[in-house]
């Protein structure tokens, strides 16, 4: 647990009992889990706990009617969570005055903020995350491949799969009403759980993610199979951030990446 | 009594795939143990309850049950037999067993399924009685036990420490896997390990009582609160069955498949107009609890819970049935509706 823990404590107290919060969506601990805690009573706050088991992207929970209906709310976030809000707040999915930021790193308490303070704190001392190492030497193996190598690793990947569309469930970027995979007038995307119907899911998925994955690990965390999704995402992060100059998630006032233009972007996709 | 060496256990699936089965078995895959189909060179592990059921191999998570054909205004209909090849569920545990019960039933209710009873028939289980169980096992709570061989056709049982398993036929199925693995099995003696201990996490029958009166409770706000909407539980439940039916069609033909379905997703009750009976997440839960402890027991005097505990094992927001039976049991004897 983080040694200030009672300050993460405290400061969601004091925001319900100013009524400037009717929630704070944070961790709580229980048996070896960390779980999602709701907290709605000054009360309560003694329940939240804060380590780096905390892996959870509780930026989700903003899409769910029953939390948003809870709004003005705050969360423990600790800095790929802030990103997620500045993407959510890029994307028109929460405003100034939504949501509090109870700031939070391996290394504990870091006050609380509102948006525009988070974006100032991520840019200052969150600027570079380094990604890490295991996964940019399996990305490196990848690379090293042939086409049909990396064709076939990721068949094997990806054969597991069921569909139970977790990844996308722990996603707080993936916040469509209605997901592509379940537009069937015509239908898309295959949704059988099989090898074509597979591949295009998670390619797909990735795609849509290009300038706005953040990086959180929540989709690969919450994949009951394993797959390794993070591998796609570091990837295509990656690729943008070389294509456009573009890190996804600091930004709160961003054009998306792939939905903007601009007069200086490399040329190298269009050939 | 039959014995097989615990280093043995692959043996055993390469010998019963020369015999001609399909063997789904406790495969190492990367970090993880996967139930799915043996091949040379994989690694079984029966120390490890695998993180994926057994019914894929009963209920495929997605299977062709039709096909068609059209040109211009002629249309074809094209019989599609069940793909059933002999197979054996190796290793499994006794609550992928226990699981047959419920998915039997419901798949021989009002309408005998032929493509479930297809593989069910070709279909052999080989039990391995547990001799260890996690935090998130539950199978006394819900009628079952770790020793337990309903719906086994023969059980291996741990012995002399781990060292090797007892294999014991319990029907002429599993008789023929003890005639079909001869060449790895010994004659022989050995002590069989004690049963794992599982402490009773909830106690079903006032889940069931509660559940009676509970549709309108206002505790099942409170009870989905974390749940993110996916299907995670669901498809690796051994005793959720709820398919779609969808058609995948080029401009000349086309197949109608079966996929797995989840009552945890929106989409699962939504309208085509638009209007979804189940509109917010608690009544998707509310659902899930009911009709594994009250619809179904009404309907065939049984669960359509096992207590393998998956998807308290998988849910990283701690939505499980073990949690959320224990939340409605204290609900219970607080008195609250």
């Amino acid at each position: 647990m983080v040694a200030n823990i009672n300050e993460i404590q405290s400061a969601a107290a004091a925001l319900l009992n100013e009524g400037k919060v009717k929630l704070v969506l944070g961790y709580r601990v229980r048996g070896n889990d960390r779980v999602p805690a709701f907290v709605t009573q000054a009360d309560q706050v003694g329940c939240l706990a804060y380590d780096s088991a905390c892996t959870q992207n509780l930026a989700a929970y903003l899409r769910k009617g029953e939390v948003r209906s809870r709004m003005p709310l705050a969360v423990v976030a600790r800095p790929e969570v802030m990103r997620s809000l500045m993407l959510l707040t890029a994307e028109s999915q929460i405003a100034e005055g939504q949501v509090t930021v109870l700031a939070v790193d391996e290394q504990g308490f870091h006050g609380v903020l509102d948006l525009a303070g988070t974006a100032k704190l991520l840019n200052e001392q969150y600027a570079r995350i380094a990604p890490d190492s295991s996964l940019m030497e399996q990305l490196a193996k990848i690379e090293a491949m042939t086409p049909q190598e990396r064709s076939a690793f990721w068949s094997e990947q990806f054969e597991p799969c069921t569909r139970c569309y977790a990844c996308r469930a722990a996603c707080p970027g993936c916040f469509c009403e209605r997901c592509i995979v379940e537009m069937n007038t015509p239908q898309w995307i295959s949704t059988a759980a099989e090898s074509h119907g597979n591949f295009a899911w998670h390619m797909i998925r990735a795609f849509h993610q290009a300038g706005r994955c953040v990086e959180c690990g929540a989709c690969q965390d919450a994949c009951p199979q394993g797959i390794p999704l993070m591998l796609l995402n570091h990837f295509i992060a990656r690729e943008v951030e070389r294509e456009f100059d573009a890190r996804n998630g600091y930004d709160p006032q961003a054009e998306p990446v792939i939905g903007s233009w601009k007069q200086d972007d490399k040329q190298e996709y269009i050939r | 009594m039959k014995t097989l060496e615990a280093t043995k256990l692959a043996d055993l699936a390469a010998a019963l795939t020369a015999a001609g089965y399909r063997v789904i078995a406790p495969c190492q895959r990367g970090d993880q143990v996967h139930l799915e189909c043996y091949q040379a060179g994989k690694t079984l592990r029966a120390d490890v309850i695998p993180v994926n059921s057994a019914k894929d191999a009963l209920f495929p998570r997605s299977e062709v049950i039709g096909r068609y054909r059209f040109e211009g205004n002629e249309f074809e209909t094209v019989p599609v037999a069940p793909q059933a090849g002999k197979t054996v569920l190796l290793a499994v545990r006794p609550c992928d067993a226990a699981a047959l019960a419920p998915l039997d039933a419901v798949f021989n209710w009002d309408y005998k399924d032929e493509f479930y009873n297809a593989h069910r028939d070709a279909t052999t289980v080989v039990a391995l009685a547990c001799t260890a169980a996690d935090d998130q096992c539950f199978c006394t709570s819900v009628g079952g036990s770790p020793d337990s061989t309903a719906n086994a056709d023969a059980v291996l049982r741990p012995a002399d420490g781990g060292k090797r398993f007892i294999l014991e036929s319990l029907t002429d199925k599993g008789q023929a896997i003890a005639a079909a693995g001869q060449a790895v099995l010994t004659e022989g003696q050995a002590q069989a390990d004690p049963p794992a201990q599982v402490a009773p996490a909830f106690d079903s029958a006032a889940v069931t009582a509660w559940a009676k009166d509970g549709f309108d409770s206002p505790l099942w706000k409170e009870l989905s609160l974390a749940c993110m909407g996916c299907g995670a539980c669901a498809y690796t439940c051994p005793t959720c069955h709820c398919f779609d039916i969808q058609d995948e069609a080029t401009r000349r033909e086309g197949v109608r498949l079966r996929n797995w379905d989840a009552c945890g997703f929106g989409l699962f009750t939504k309208h085509a107009g638009g209007h979804n009976p189940r509109h917010d997440q608690a009544s998707r839960w509310r659902q899930r609890v009911m009709h594994k402890f009250a619809y179904f027991p009404e309907r065939f005097e049984m669960l359509a819970c096992t207590g393998c505990g998956r998807c308290g094992r998988l849910c990283g927001n701690g939505m499980s049935i073990r949690e959320v039976c224990s939340q409605i049991e204290q609900a219970a004897q607080a008195g609250v509706k």
